[in-house]
């Protein structure tokens, strides 16, 4: 039985090679669209799940009151850990600090841009597997350091690196290798190469760090003893604040409120940063759409099977009359979809395996290896598959099963206008899952875009960016780099738009004369730096060098600043007095503002002093001819004046942007998502069509023989399709504009979506339609009519 | 007595009128008849031939097949009846075109749960009974129609069935084919199996032992 079942399925795929072909490879798209993004939802589930005591491990963060704003973020991160053990509920406190580390052996130097400094428990706490070492030692003493196995072979080769020595830090410090650890693996939201141990800094470099409550610095995470409640440890934290740092809270205006974040939310939910951070919300968008896009695969399968039925009938028809049951004919027909499915399903391995590099690719990162890495997945794709073919299956079966053999075998029998109806809304269903996509896309795309080419305030063009890293030479690079020909200036300062920056308890006169505390965001520049940004003035004069006092007792604010301290026009700042970070004297300009943080977040207060000690970055303005000269001219000065650091540079533009790769990546994926989306669901309509066409061949022969033009045909055979297209639009419109709207609200500075998007999305998607349509249209519109009567 | 059919009516409701598709049917067929049922075009010979091969139903009356009240019958219990005892043939043969001969034969005995072995000898008897041997793998279309009727019967038979129904056997094919088929069904008559055929042909009819001339959905001679 079984195998005349499959006898007949094999060959009724082999008849039909066009349905066939649709319908198995319609499947395997969907297939493996699925599976690749299941794969990548996994991923970014499985963050910090190889940590064995992960439900006890926390992050400690605080939400951080100032007199002006609430501050989602780490709290006074080096002294809360020495301290909070004194808690019996925490069994241990780790501070992991991430940086970049200038590593010297021998005649080999490395900046180690994946630096981590952690406190001695680190190994303990969290399962980084350590190859060699003794996790409870290797990070207890000053300079000492476990290196990762891949930098381990970069420094050491086949040689035993324990015990051997690395000058770490531009002063050269010698430190000792005392472990070696296996790299942490991609699905760990604590990346790094080195790690050095925290003592280090504790005990040798800044001394009383861990006493400095208004610090903030390193990530802390705490493991709790087990069975502790983290809600009512968190409770007890005011006044544990409040006794170790209540002075200080009062005298910084900063008071934070601690909080505790499960360690396996802090990859995907947590708001407050991270070595490497996740997106739920990507997580979420993603795994809806794989489930679309495998519906649409299957409402394809429904669709063409059920369209298709009428031509099974005869068969069901005989099969009832010399005995069949009404539940063996459905066994058949679903088992004919399960073999479709499967055989889907074999291919949707190939092709997966085949993706997968690009896949990886295009998520920036490796998701997996090679499908067979985990047969788990595999057997869960197969189960999928055999799902699909079931549930997919049910209703055509159904349909079929149900004829009566003496209706069909006389002929007079017609798909049931029930029939037409599910195709109707199936095709509906699918092209409004498209057009909402293709919407999305775009725009994405136009956010994208207006990131890119919105005034941003500064010039961020031909801007050349230094990273000295503090080094004691820089005045000198900048001196003479500057002085090179092709460079019109140069620049040193603690940031540069996009790298972040610092802020600064400060007091500034507000409009009623009073000195009003504020957290400012600070940038440490030059006198040539407002210049060489190209920052518009608004009021009064930029740093000079004219004037001695610049240097100590002058700020520059921005207009937000202006405002938050109550002037209505930026003239009224100018003169007036402000105090931060031990100095005081007068503010001296206000620039416009310009976006020093991405388009996401809104251009918040800023004040700019000069300060010479704190100049990390040196940007220098090149013109674009002769880049590759002057770029080879400011390497050698570098290789110069700063012989023990390799070169490290970017352009300021494309720094910019990247604080946009993720939502590049998100667009990428959405586009090439809804591109599969719209693909399937015209490889639907193909197949319906042209079926339609084939049913309709008769009347289209007489139609033709009584004088109707081809372009009255076309119209004939494709009105019906681009009906429901229309329909599909208005579904689709306002079901992705609110969901855009959404998605925009993440960003402070956002596009208008207008009306030519979801026309755009329309068109586009009506024309696919027309084509597709239109193409088995045209070859039965031309045909000879005599043809058709023929065969009938 | 293989069948009785007593008082039958079907009628389908047409705009608010009652049609008859059958009207006051009797009918009595022994085992080993051979009838004939003529008629004009739609006088509703296969809509006979259909309630009596249980394929369809009726509105009224009663019909008893080997005794067995067929109207009372649930529709599973029905089903096993016709599986169990009656075969068709129909005029445009309905073989499943995506099966060979062998396997259009076999496929009845796959609804009745025949193992494999047995499936095996009993296609095997009747494509040497039939001399199709050679054809057995040969697909529907690539026969003439006489063979694929001949098919047809095979199909029919394979489930030694009591009574064969069969709706102008004979109607698609060549006056030799067609004197082929009707030689065949005389002898399977002879054998003892029971026949009910429609037919538009006077000699074909005259195989048989009994003509029901029907015009109208009603009986209107025996002959
Ligand atoms: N289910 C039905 N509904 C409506 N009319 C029917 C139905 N079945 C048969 N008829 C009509 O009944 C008449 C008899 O049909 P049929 O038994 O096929 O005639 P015959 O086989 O004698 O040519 C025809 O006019 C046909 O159109
Ligand atoms: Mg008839």
């Amino acid at each position: 039985m079984i195998r005349n079942y499959f006898k007949i399925a094999w060959r009724n795929l082999k008849k039909n090679k066009v349905y066939s072909f649709i319908n198995i490879f319609g499947l395997s798209v969907g297939m493996t669209a699925c599976f690749l993004i299941f794969s990548y939802v996994n991923f970014e589930l499985s963050y910090d799940n190889f940590h064995l005591k992960k439900d006890r491990i926390f992050r400690v963060v605080a939400d951080i009151k100032t007199p002006t704003e609430t501050i989602n973020g780490k709290g006074p991160s080096w002294a809360v850990p020495p301290h909070i053990t004194e808690f019996p509920e925490v069994a241990a406190a780790v501070r992991v600090l991430s940086d970049i580390i200038l590593f010297k052996k021998d005649n080999l130097t490395f900046n180690e841009t994946e630096s981590l400094w952690a406190d001695a428990d680190f190994f303990t706490v969290f399962d980084y597997k350590l190859l060699k070492g003794n996790p409870l030692t290797v990070l207890k003493e000053p300079f000492s350091i476990v290196l990762s196995e891949t930098s381990a072979k970069k420094y050491f080769g086949d040689n035993d690196p324990i015990g051997q020595t690395i000058l770490i830090t531009d002063d050269a410090f010698p430190s000792t290798v005392t472990g070696i650890m296996e790299d942490i693996p991609v699905n760990s939201q604590i990346q790094g190469d080195v790690v050095i141990s925290m003592t280090t800094i504790t005990k040798k470099f800044a001394e009383g760090v861990n006493d400095q409550w208004g610090n903030y610095g390193p990530f802390a995470y705490l493991l709790l003893k087990p069975d502790t409640n983290a809600k009512h440890l968190e409770s007890k934290f005011p006044a544990f604040l409040e006794k170790w740092s209540g002075k200080e809270m009062n005298k910084s205006q900063m008071f934070p409120t601690l909080l505790l974040e499960p360690l396996k939310d802090v990859y995907l939910k947590s708001d407050r940063g991270g070595f490497v951070t996740g997106n739920i919300k990507n997580v979420y968008v993603f795994s809806i759409v794989a489930m679309l896009i495998l519906l649409i695969a299957c409402m394809n399968f429904i669709n063409l099977t059920t369209a298709r039925s009428s031509e099974r009938a005869k068969e069901v028809g005989i099969r009832k009359v010399v005995g069949a049951a009404k539940s063996q004919l459905a066994r058949q027909f679903i088992g004919e979809s399960v073999l479709i499915c499967l055989i889907a399903f074999l291919l949707t391995l190939v092709v997966t395996s085949l993706l997968l590099p690009s896949f990886n690719q295009l998520a920036g990162k490796t998701i997996s290896q090679g499908i067979f890495e985990i047969p788990l997945y595999i057997l869960l794709l197969f189960l999928a598959a055999t799902g699909i073919g079931l549930l997919a299956g049910i209703y055509p079966a159904l349909i079929l099963s149900s004829f009566k053999p003496t209706t069909v075998l006389k002929g007079r029998f017609t798909t049931g206008a029930k029939g037409n109806f599910l195709r109707k809304g199936l095709v509906i269903s699918q092209f409004t899952i498209s057009i909402a996509l293709i919407i999305g896309t775009i725009v994405v795309y136009s956010q994208m875009s207006y990131m890119n080419n919105r005034d941003l305030g500064f010039k961020k063009d031909q801007i050349l960016v230094l990273d000295t890293n503090s080094d004691k030479n820089r005045d000198v690079l900048k001196q003479a780099t500057s002085s090179l020909s092709n460079i019109k200036n140069a620049s040193l300062s603690s940031s540069v738009p996009g790298t972040g920056n610092l802020i600064a308890y400060s007091e500034i006169e507000n409009i009623k004369g009073d000195l009003q505390v504020a957290n400012l965001d600070l940038y440490f520049v030059d006198f040539d730096y407002i210049s060489l940004f190209n920052i518009q003035l608004a009021a009064g004069r930029p740093f000079s060098r004219e004037f001695k006092t610049d240097t100590t007792q002058a700020m520059v604010l921005n207009e937000a600043a202006v405002k938050m301290f109550g002037y209505s026009s930026p003239e009224q700042a100018i003169g007036k007095r402000f105090k931060q970070w031990g100095h005081e004297g007068k503010i001296i300009g206000v620039i416009k503002d310009f976006h020093f943080q991405s388009l996401k977040k809104p251009i918040k207060p800023l004040s700019m002093r000069i300060n010479p000690d704190r100049g990390d970055y040196l940007s220098i303005n090149i013109s674009t001819s002769n880049l590759a000269s002057t770029m080879a001219a400011v390497e050698n000065q570098w290789e110069k004046i700063i012989p023990n650091k390799p070169f490290s540079y970017y352009f300021l533009d494309e720094f910019f942007g990247r604080q946009y790769k993720s939502e590049e990546q998100f667009g990428k994926l959405f586009l090439n998502f809804a591109l599969l989306a719209i693909f399937l669901s015209c490889l639907g309509l193909l197949g319906l069509a042209s079926y339609t066409t084939i049913q309709r061949t008769k009347e289209i022969g007489i139609r033709k023989i009584m004088g109707a033009s081809v372009s009255s045909i076309l119209n004939l055979l494709s009105r019906d399709f681009l009906k429901l297209v229309a329909i599909s639009f208005f579904v689709a419109t306002p079901v992705s504009w609110f969901f855009m709207q959404e998605w925009l609200m993440d960003f402070a500075y956002r596009t208008t979506v207008s009306w030519w998007v979801f026309l755009a999305a329309g068109v586009m998607a009506m024309l696919i339609a027309l084509i597709t349509v239109g193409f088995q249209a045209i070859k039965v519109a031309i045909s000879n009519p005599v043809d058709a009567l023929r065969t009938e | 007595m293989l069948l009785q059919i007593k008082d039958l009516f079907k009628w389908v409701n047409s705009g608010g009128n009652r049609i008859f598709l059958l009207n006051d049917i009797e009918l009595t067929v022994n085992e080993g008849d051979f009838i004939s049922i003529m008629g004009p075009s739609g006088s509703g010979k296969t809509t006979l031939l259909n309630v009596i091969g249980m394929l369809d139903d009726f509105n009224e009356g009663e019909y008893s097949f080997l005794h067995e009240p067929v109207h009372k019958l649930k529709e599973k219990h029905r089903a096993n009846l016709y599986k169990e005892y009656i075969g068709f043939v129909f005029q445009s043969y309905h073989l499943i075109d995506e099966l060979t001969v062998y396997e259009n034969i076999e496929t009845p005995l796959l609804y009745k749960n025949y193992k494999s072995s047995e499936r095996k000898s009993l296609v095997a008897d009747m494509l040497d009974r039939f001399n199709i041997v050679g054809k057995k793998d040969l697909f529907p279309t690539q026969l003439s129609g006489g063979q694929q009727q001949i098919v047809g019967i095979a199909r029919a038979l394979i489930s030694n069935p009591k009574l064969i129904l069969a709706d102008e056997p004979t109607g698609n094919l060549n006056s030799k084919q067609g004197e082929e088929i009707m030689n065949l069904f005389k002898q399977l008559n002879d054998e003892g199996v029971t026949i009910i055929q429609v037919t538009h042909s006077e000699k074909n009819a005259t195989y048989g032992s009994r003509i029901i001339n029907l015009l109208d959905g009603r009986i209107i001679n025996t002959v």
